[in-house]
């Protein structure tokens, strides 16, 4: 059963989908999307792991952020302090539905957004990284580029300049790339971000990867994060995922693999905290 | 459970179809809303919240001039339940939004279908079915056959591309696989000359669908755009023309625009045309 409603918060509501499960665990998640254009494009998908989840005994709680989605506000208006305080009303939400243990599930920019809830006091019990992207400053760079290529046209140089754009932000004025307006406060946080997790969290996490090459494996810069988290003490269920990237293709591409798999790295985390 | 601006509200819908549920949102002037509410029939591969959030802005500028505004996602879409559907399959999703729609807003006497890209040709056909829809705004709308886009693409793309710096400066630095564009561009001449099917296509199912109620439409086109190209070109010929020439129709052009007016410029001039032509339909 889905619904979705607006969670009061400040400046605004926040736009909320949750699935409920016929058979309540106890467990909850929050799914935060990734950036910009991407959390439309992934949604469909998104909701598949969602009703996975749910069918698993999952509370599921999507949360628009905001300016973003459904929610209230202007994507140009959001700034990244905003969306982790967005994190933390979406948990706060699942434990009020009964939910005692929490798990973030991102995709892609969604992990540094769960990174940083985590680093900014969110409680969360453990984490599911779909896609991860480990470097705030490198979805800036995309962007930038994505916002330089689109003004050279379909057929741009490889290499794109984004030098104009930065001076622009460090001047402190917005700039708009494909329709979003990028606030100089949005692109600070987002360069700062990074897939760092406070001491504090011990809880274990899932690394799904998903690609597309016919051997699909983790990536070598997905390893060595990895054993970066690791080396940290914490427990990684890393593993890849056959499929396109779905958060980019022009049309709508479900992955087959990624509901069930997802439902059992995540099973997988309670039974490892158990352990 | 309200967002609440100064004088709009959002609020969420979730609407009911064939057992799926399918989730959307409402927004409405705080007073009072139009006799004429406003239903967003999504497109391509895109949710209720549109690209670059152009259908949750639409909505609240809608609402901000006094008219209700739905979204929501159709079956397999977005967060909605059920399987994938072409936009061919979706009649009884805008009928579910329609009944949503005028029961939130008892006020409401008629409801225009606001679509952009296939959601303006799934717009068109649920029109022709339900005596409910009082006019349709179609931007860029989808009317894609084979021989179309050939044609558009020779007309409108190649022309763009030999007027384009960009172009040249790639083709002189080697960057262009110069044979194979050539084949392609051959190709496309081909198929562009060769006469249309016999068979029921597109164009003609949409003109059919126009025929049977000639409600007015506001039809926008984006100057950069195969998609819109190809319907202008469609457009100009029997029976697309023939349908349209018997509907109160207003052109709105968005010269610079792209497929789906992926700026704040660009989404202001259709909000504007929407807001100025449901005005002018009062």
């Amino acid at each position: 059963m889905i619904q979705g409603f607006f969670l009061p918060a400040s400046i605004g509501g926040r736009y909320c989908v949750l699935h409920r499960p016929a058979m309540a665990s106890g467990r909850g998640v929050v799914v935060i999307p990734p950036f910009a254009e991407e959390a439309n494009k992934s949604r469909s998908n998104l909701a598949a792991v969602a009703r996975a989840l749910a069918a698993e005994g999952a509370h599921v709680l999507f949360v628009d952020l905001f300016g973003t989605g459904d929610s209230a506000g202007d994507f140009g208006d959001a700034d990244w302090s905003a969306w982790t305080d967005d994190v933390r009303l979406a948990a706060a939400h699942l434990r009020a539905l009964g939910c005692a243990r929490i798990t973030l599930l991102g995709l892609r920019t969604g992990c540094l957004l769960a990174a940083a809830a985590l680093g900014a006091g969110v409680e969360a019990d453990d984490l599911v990284l779909l896609a991860p992207q480990s470097s705030g400053r490198q979805v800036l760079t995309q962007f930038l580029r994505l916002g330089a290529a689109s003004e050279l046209g379909a057929d741009a140089a490889a290499r794109i300049d984004t030098r104009a754009r930065r001076a622009e932000l460090a001047a402190g004025r917005s700039i708009e790339i494909a329709g979003y307006t990028l606030s100089p406060a949005l692109a600070d946080g987002l360069e700062a971000a990074s897939l760092e997790l406070p001491q504090a969290f011990r809880g274990p996490l899932a690394w799904l990867e998903v690609s597309s090459a016919a051997d699909a494996a983790l990536s070598p810069a997905a390893r060595i994060a990895i054993e970066k988290l690791q080396a940290h003490g914490l427990a990684v269920d890393a593993q890849c995922v056959p499929g396109p990237a779905f958060w980019q293709t022009q049309e709508i591409e479900f992955v087959a693999g990624l509901p069930q798999t997802c439902v059992r790295a995540w099973v997988g985390l309670a039974e490892k905290a158990g352990a | 459970m309200n967002a609440m601006t100064e004088s709009i509200r959002e609020e969420a819908l979730d609407l009911h179809c064939e057992g799926a549920i399918l989730p959307g949102v409402l927004a409405r002037p705080a007073f009072v809303s139009a006799a004429t509410g406003v239903i967003v029939v999504v497109g391509g591969p895109q949710t209720r919240v549109g690209s670059h959030r152009q259908f949750v802005l639409l909505a609240r500028a809608l609402a901000w001039g006094g008219f209700a505004c739905l979204r929501f996602d159709y079956r397999g879409m977005g967060d909605a339940d059920g399987d994938a559907r072409d936009f061919e399959a979706v009649d009884a999703d805008i009928s579910a939004a329609i009944d949503a729609l005028t029961d939130a807003e008892p006020a409401i006497k008629q409801v225009v279908l606001w679509g952009l890209c296939d959601g303006a040709t799934a717009a068109a056909f649920a029109s022709a079915r339900d005596p409910r829809v009082g006019g349709l705004v179609m931007l860029n709308p989808w009317v894609r056959t084979t021989q179309g886009e050939a044609a558009a693409l020779v007309s409108n793309y190649y022309r763009g591309r030999l007027l384009s710096a960009a172009f040249w400066r790639k083709l002189l630095s080697g960057g262009l696989d110069i044979p194979g564009r050539l084949r392609e561009f051959v190709v496309n001449l081909r198929t562009a000359r060769q006469h249309a099917p016999a068979t029921r296509d597109l164009p003609t199912r949409l003109a059919a669908a126009l025929a049977a109620r000639r409600l007015p439409v506001l039809l926008v086109i984006a100057g950069r755009d195969l998609t819109g190209a190809e319907f202008l070109a469609a457009a100009e010929r029997a029976p697309l023309a023939t349908a349209l020439a018997d509907c109160p129709l207003t052109r709105v052009d968005v010269p610079e625009a792209n497929h789906t007016f992926s700026s704040a410029r660009w989404r202001a001039e259709v909000e504007a045309a929407t807001l100025t032509w449901l005005r002018s339909q009062a």
